[in-house]
């Protein structure tokens, strides 16, 4: 078993955690391998609190926060931030909506102010809502012809009933994003709430006085009522081996995407299949499937698994790149190998590699003021509590064959998957 | 300044062992002086193809112990194959960099090179090229590089031409394995939480007995100078036009590094001394100002990177609909132009000086990317520039800036590049 280094585990079990009176939980960490911090926030509303015919609000609504906030204009926001070689952002995601800085030490009040003035105070002017609105637009357009995006979409409408949000991707479509109204932005930025509220700060700072700083910046920040909730519809039915072909002229390589329902972030068989998910397509250069698709059988450039599990449960996918001519080769050795590994289950070998690296990696997962400030956030997120890098090791090293062949039966093993694929339209000679 | 302890082994190769102890943790890079530029026509791709081989073991560590190896004990590792230099690391907890030394003593001199390994390497690196072709930006860059240069390597992409996939052999993969990839011809780089004599004793175990190779040949290009512009215009399938505009400047030893470094984040903002991450920094700068703002480009930015030859300064913009790829290029010459003619403001100039030291604390705050930037200006020219390098741009003045930018950003060294969609 893998002792976990002390020092690290305690860069979470030291944390500072306050709650302030509004509902905003801060989170702060000194970490002193450089001059410099990180600030790492989100509020719990994202794509799955907007309407189908609204799909990219939450996205552009969080892109919108650094084009005028407080008495700022963007161009003012990025030039004394920029000034002294800090930066801000915000973006949305599924179910919230992230926002972070860094800078050096000295100027983590700056960013703090900043942060808080585009949470709480966007102006939303319109003419930089037309220049956001012109800039999705154009990275749209590049998705409308980038294979994997196109795959991706093409599954998550096949798995998914349209009033889901997983049935879509939060950044929207060229349809929607042009329809979107500044009104739109005022009304989803009501839904942000103190009381959804995590702000993670680490870096070489007293955490005391950082403290201070976020309730000054953050705790008189009052909006009524309650924090919005997201009930999700249940998903659809899978069909039997459905196949579905996106194609794209001017293309050399075919992705693939092969995929299940998985299971949410919560639920009782998420390690188990975080196991199983690390030994099938993750570990080394992604695990089986990309020793035997890969490495073994020279298939593709890269092919993998992953493992979707947030406040719902999302695609667990298998993927690969391919010449278009082995695109047949490459789906058949995936499923076979899926099919193999849910009847034999994984060797104690690659159990043991498993856990060994799951909680071996922590040290490293845990060594940049934005890999600790991430995870704090992710802590609070799933209230797993500041223990749970001390807990995680015994947590991973509970987890047993059984369980990974059983998670793996329930989920994997089953004739009702879908398959996307885009890439060229007529399979050409290698 | 943070001590590097610097020892050269019997053998020639170069170590060099910093203790950083912030986090338990240490990472080892290899780096050999051997990538694209080493490559001739005919044999493009082979030393990225090598890269690929070194994944696949030796006798001792079969490729797939080796990510095993490395997994089980809570790494992680990667290689990366550039024009200048061929780079290998692995990043573990600190007491267990041991297996990194293993590993990458082992396969310096003992890499298999399986026939059958051979042939699944060329078809995972063709699937990879074909990944590449996928994206428009990739054809505009290939045209505008095989433009710009006419007989250096750098014309070429790493990942070689489909031609010369197709056609090297073992046979080749060995003989250059065997030529480049020796102790005399490669710099260890160890950064972490050890104690660096302790350390060097380990190197030395690992290291110290394999043999040095005869000297090197010696390799050297020279681009000819270039006459007048040259245009070029890739027209695929595509979502939207491109440009993308490069000048002929130096290398990172000439004395117009560090103003060709500043001119850079003055246009754009100054960007992370490693591979990636760090602050953004461009949307203050003077090319988002006046192609981004105005809604003529999605993206406008231009790069500058330290290299062995003299290579290119570049500008890259995505033309936002309802406009065009020409009214791009003349935005971004008129930037060019106003440099030329007043210089960087002295505001800019302590922007970028702060924007600078920012970002190399930024990547510090990693074991891995400060062996990476340690190891990287070693192959370039000398270890220390990793540490001095906040210091020559601070010694720039507004007229170095103007200077560099009247001397390489004129028409005789300009190729400009336009991806239209079909």
């Amino acid at each position: 078993m893998n002792s976990f280094p002390p020092n690290r585990a305690s860069t979470i079990a030291t944390s500072l955690r306050c709650e302030l009176p509004n509902g905003v939980v801060a989170l702060v960490q000194r970490n002193a391998i450089a001059p410099t911090v990180s600030v790492y926030g989100e509020i719990r509303v994202g794509a799955a609190n907007e309407p189908p015919e609204k799909n990219g609000l939450s996205a552009f609504t969080s892109a919108a926060l650094i084009r005028g906030a407080g008495h700022r204009t963007f161009q003012e926001i990025v030039a004394i931030t920029e000034a002294v070689g800090a930066s801000v952002n915000a973006g949305g995601g599924m179910h919230s909506t992230g926002f972070a800085g860094r800078s050096l030490s000295e100027d983590v009040a700056l960013i703090l102010e900043i942060l808080s003035d585009m949470v709480r105070a966007p102006a939303f002017p319109d003419e930089e809502i037309e220049q956001l609105r012109g800039q999705f637009l154009m990275a749209l357009r590049e998705d409308e012809q980038d294979t994997s995006v196109r795959a991706s979409r093409a599954l998550r409408s096949i798995m998914f009933p349209p009033a889901h949000p997983y049935s879509r991707l939060s950044r929207g479509t060229i349809e929607t994003i042009s329809t979107l109204t500044r009104d739109d932005l005022i009304q989803f930025h009501r839904l942000y709430h103190p009381a959804a509220t995590t702000i993670a700060v680490v870096g070489d700072i007293d955490p005391a006085a950082v403290i201070a700083l976020i309730e000054r910046f953050f705790g008189d920040w009052q909006v009524p009522g309650t924090p919005p909730q997201v009930t999700l519809p249940d998903p659809l039915p899978m069909p039997d081996q459905r196949r579905i072909h996106i194609a794209l002229d001017g293309k050399s390589q075919t992705d693939i995407i092969w995929a299940v329902h998985g299971l949410d972030r919560r639920s009782p068989d998420y390690y188990a299949a975080s196991v199983a998910n690390m030994i099938l397509g993750q570990i080394g250069i992604g695990g089986r499937l990309g020793e035997r698709v890969r490495e073994k059988q020279g298939l593709a450039y890269y092919c993998g698994s992953s493992l979707d599990a947030d406040l719902g449960a999302g695609p667990w996918t298998a993927m690969a790149g391919v010449n278009p001519a082995h695109v047949e080769r490459a789906i058949d050795a995936i499923v076979h190998e899926i099919r193999q590994f849910a009847a034999e289950g994984p060797t104690e070998q690659e159990l043991a590699d498993a856990r060994d690296f799951m909680t071996g990696r922590l040290a490293i997962g845990l060594e940049t003021n934005d890999s600790i400030a991430s995870t704090l956030l992710g802590i609070e997120r799933y209230q797993l509590g500041l223990d749970y890098i001390e807990r995680y090791p015994t947590i991973i090293y509970s987890i047993d064959r059984d369980q990974v062949v059983e998670v793996t039966r329930r989920y994997l093993d089953t004739d009702d998957y879908v398959i996307a694929t885009a890439g060229p339209p007529e399979p050409s000679v290698s | 300044m943070i001590e590097t302890l610097s020892h050269t082994l019997r053998n020639g190769m170069l170590v060099l062992l910093r203790e950083v102890h912030n986090a338990p943790l240490a990472t080892n890079w290899i780096w050999y002086r051997v990538g694209a530029r080493y490559e001739s026509p005919g044999i493009t791709g082979i030393s990225h193809w090598i890269e690929h081989m070194l994944f696949r073991g030796t006798p001792q560590i079969p490729g797939h112990d080796l990510d095993r190896l490395i997994a089980r004990n809570g790494g992680t590792f990667n290689g990366f194959t550039a024009h200048d230099f061929t780079a290998y690391f692995e990043t573990l907890p600190a007491d267990r960099i041991d297996l990194a030394l293993r590993i990458e003593s082992d396969r310096m001199v003992n890499a298999l090179f399986n026939e059958e390994e051979v042939e699944h390497e060329r078809t995972v690196i063709l699937a990879e090229r074909e990944g590449h072709e996928n994206d428009p930006e990739w054809w505009l860059n290939t045209a505008v590089m095989t433009t710009a240069f006419q007989v250096h390597p750098y014309r070429h992409e790493v990942i070689g031409s489909r031609d010369d996939l197709l056609a090297l052999t073992r046979d080749h993969l060995i003989t250059y394995y065997k030529t480049f990839y020796r102790p005399n011809n490669a710099v260890l780089v160890l950064v972490g939480d050890f104690d660096a004599h302790r350390l060097m004793s380990r190197v030395e175990h690992y290291f110290g007995d394999l043999p040095a190779g005869p000297p090197l040949p010696p390799i050297h290009w020279s681009e000819p100078e270039q006459q007048e512009e040259r245009r070029v215009v890739v027209r695929r399938p595509g979502p939207a036009q491109y440009v993308q505009i490069v000048y002929h400047t130096a290398d990172c030893r000439s004395p117009d590094f560090a103003p060709l470094l500043v001119l850079d984040a003055i246009l754009s903002g100054a960007k992370s001394p490693a591979f990636s991450g760090g602050a953004q920094t461009n949307r203050s700068a003077r090319l988002y100002r006046a192609l981004v703002e105005t809604r003529l480009a999605a993206y406008a930015s231009s790069t500058f990177r330290p290299t062995r030859d003299p290579h290119l300064f570049e500008f890259h913009a995505m033309v936002q609909e309802g406009h065009t790829a020409e009214e791009v290029e003349q935005a971004l010459l008129t930037e060019v132009a106003a440099l030329q003619e007043s210089g960087p403001r002295p505001d800019e100039m302590a922007k970028v000086i702060k924007q600078m030291r920012a970002q190399i604390a930024y990547a510090r705050e990693s074991v891995t990317n400060q062996a990476l930037m340690i190891g990287m200006w070693e192959v370039l020219d000398r270890y220390d520039r990793a540490d001095t390098l906040l210091d020559e741009i601070a010694a720039v003045q507004v007229e170095d800036v103007r200077r560099v930018a009247q001397m390489y950003l004129t028409e005789r060294r300009r190729t400009v590049g336009y991806f239209l969609p079909l």
